[in-house]
């Protein structure tokens, strides 16, 4: 690689990584510390970060209880129309999270499928649009790691005596353990930045159903930038540790672990 | 007592096993013998349950199994690839089956299983280690002694050792024929490898194409087999299509139509001009330099040809001789090469007993 070429390459990467570092710190800047302490002491924003906590478990708790046995489906069983239900569970991903919204007001609304549950504009209604933009992540991450356990293994336990219930839950979910980890924080991560669909469906109720995200749209739009930028430090917190904890189960592949302890050796 | 009756399986288009019978007797270790992609693994599969068969009917002590989940069969599995369990030690893999099936309360634990398994594979405090760290030959002897702790009614093995190198293969080869004997446990043996179909069967089925083709002592199926294609398969060069000619008491002469000249064996068939293959076996046969050019007959056999090449086979020396139109092997040891100072193109006499005909019908 010639020098030229080579500081040329930098400097473009270089503008990129700038420019990130650059607009993340206006947010830090643009607050002061007792300003910051003072916000996160503020009712509505507590009430915000508090149900952003609550909604975003509850989708990860749900996505587990739906979303492990789909995995396990998708990637041990065979059956027809296997592709589509293999497809179905990316659109959520692909799809903007606005459309999804919509989709759920319509199927819950007034003249909607569901319309007798009574959801729209209530916490309920933020789990359900936070659940469906976000679980595809826990599948996605689960299937891939059930589809790495290799089948000999499953098999194996089968003919020493383990029912199929049996080997799930003591040779599939443990080897399959770090990528429904990963999964799982990613659900929670996307839970917990969900907008879109939040506020399509759920509105924008202070003390009611506004998220964190959904504070920082409203703060920012009524003019109180401390409150945003409060809310938005704490998200980012969230996010950066959420990016080390995936980091390093990334760096831990399933279905090569150790026993308990081994890894030390 | 293991049996199978007409298990036919499909994998889409691909018909894997066609109208499969086989049976394993009590305590038998029956090797099921076979190229890669003809049907053995996925007989294996179809008896322990992990694969459904498309029809036929499985028999386990008489009781048919067909519909028996594979957890509830007792049959055990070795896999080629060990299968051991990677997120728990060796005390913790062999323990499995015995929590699984909840043959033994856990409370007290299944200490003296799991050791008493450990120890009949030679793994005796090996408990804490962890599987993966293990060598190949230690993770498949775990993978016996999990098996052998759930006490199964028999034991099924895919190619067991076929990922282990030589020394160690040979040496678990004999380990795992003895403590079959031992225990006198009903198993089923996968191989490709005719030495081991040789040294550990009992009896052995030869597959081919989702079919038994023949089953019998190791004794038959190497030395006389009655279908052409066992004795291709299990190497044999000499094998010549012909029609039985004339006949004494004794013995039989065989002309062979593939090469101009004619066989002496002791096989008697029952009338003149049927059509049989005959084998010959290289090793039997006894080289010596020779111009003749005639064709002796009597109850040895003595034909006449000309070496048309000589290659390296194993620690022998393979020699390849024109026999009037006909190609024979001949292996002869180095130093029979040497002496003789045989070089292609050389007039040769092979002789060999009548007895060293086998003839296939």
């Amino acid at each position: 690689m010639s020098l030229s070429f080579r500081i040329s390459l930098s400097l473009i990467a270089g503008i990129f990584f700038g420019f990130i570092v650059v607009v993340l710190s206006c947010l830090l800047t643009a607050t002061s510390f007792a300003e910051f302490t003072g916000e996160i002491r503020s009712p509505e924003i507590i009430s915000a970060i508090l149900l952003s906590l609550e909604t975003s478990i509850a989708v990860v708790l749900l996505a587990l209880l739906f979303g492990i046995p789909a995995a396990y489906i998708l990637a041990t069983k065979r059956f027809k129309g296997k592709n589509i239900l293999d497809t179905l569970v990316d659109i959520p991903i692909v799809l903007p999270p606005l459309v999804c919204g919509l989709a759920i007001l319509i199927a819950f609304g007034g003249e909607g499928i569901f319309s007798r549950f009574d959801v729209l504009f209530t916490v309920k209604g933020i789990i359900i649009a936070q659940l469906f933009v976000a679980s595809p992540f826990l599948i996605r991450s689960a299937k891939t790691a059930f589809e790495s356990i290799d089948r000999d293994v499953m098999d194996a336990a089968r003919t020493l005596g383990a029912s199929e219930f049996y080997t799930l839950t003591k040779v599939s979910l443990p080897l399959a353990r770090n990528g429904i980890a990963s999964g799982v924080v990613m659900t929670w991560a996307r839970a917990l930045g969900e907008f879109g669909a939040t506020a399509m469906v759920a509105g924008c109720i202070p003390y009611r159903t506004e998220t964190m995200t959904v504070g920082i749209y409203m703060h920012a739009m009524s003019g109180d930038i401390s409150a945003s930028v409060a809310l938005s430090l704490i998200l980012m917190s969230f996010a950066f540790t959420t990016l080390i904890v995936f980091k390093y189960l990334g760096t831990i592949r399933d279905g090569n672990l150790g026993p308990r302890g081994a890894a030390a050796q | 007592m293991i049996q199978l009756d007409g298990i036919c399986k499909s994998f889409g288009e691909n018909e894997v096993l066609r109208s499969l019978d086989l049976s394993a007797k009590k305590g038998e270790m029956l090797v099921l013998l076979g190229s890669s992609g003809c049907g053995k693994t996925t007989t294996l599969s179809v008896i322990a349950g992990l694969t459904k068969e498309d029809k036929g009917d499985i028999y386990l002590e008489g009781s048919r199994i067909n519909d028996t989940p594979p957890h509830k069969r007792g049959i055990g599995f070795v896999f080629q690839n060990y299968a051991l369990f990677p997120h728990l030690n060796v005390y913790e893999n062999v323990e499995f089956g015995l929590k699984a099936g909840n043959k033994r309360s856990t409370r007290g634990g299944n200490k003296t299983e799991v050791k008493r398994a450990l120890e009949l594979v030679g793994l005796d405090g090996f408990e804490k280690r962890n599987p993966m760290k293990l060598s190949g030959g230690e993770q498949q002897r775990v993978a016996l002694a999990r098996a052998l702790a759930t006490e199964p009614e028999c034991i099924l093995m895919d190619e067991p050792l076929s990922n282990l190198d030589a020394v160690v293969r040979e040496r678990l080869r004999h380990e795992i024929a003895q403590l079959q004997r031992d225990i006198g446990l009903t198993s089923i043996y996968v191989t490709h490898d005719q030495v081991e179909a040789m040294a550990l069967g009992d009896r052995i089925a030869v597959l081919n194409n989702g079919r038994i083709e023949e089953a019998g002592t190791p004794e038959k199926i190497f030395y006389k087999p009655e279908k052409e294609f066992v004795a291709r398969f299990i190497g044999r060069k000499n094998i010549f299509a012909g029609r039985s000619a004339t006949l004494d008491e004794d013995n039989g002469v065989l002309q062979i139509s593939t090469g101009n000249f004619d066989l002496t064996t002791v096989f008697v068939p029952s009338s003149v001009g049927t059509r049989v293959k005959a084998c010959v076996r290289p090793e039997e046969i006894i080289l010596a330099k020779s111009d003749r050019n005639t064709i002796a007959k009597s109850a040895r056999n003595e034909i006449a040809g000309r070496i048309v090449n000589i290659s390296q086979n194993g620690p022998l020396m393979r020699v390849l001789v024109d026999v009037g139109g006909a190609e024979m092997s001949a292996d002869i040891t180095r130093l029979a090469a040497r002496d003789l100072g045989l070089k292609g193109g050389d007039r040769v006499l092979l002789t060999f007993k009548a007895t060293s005909v086998h003839v296939i019908l």
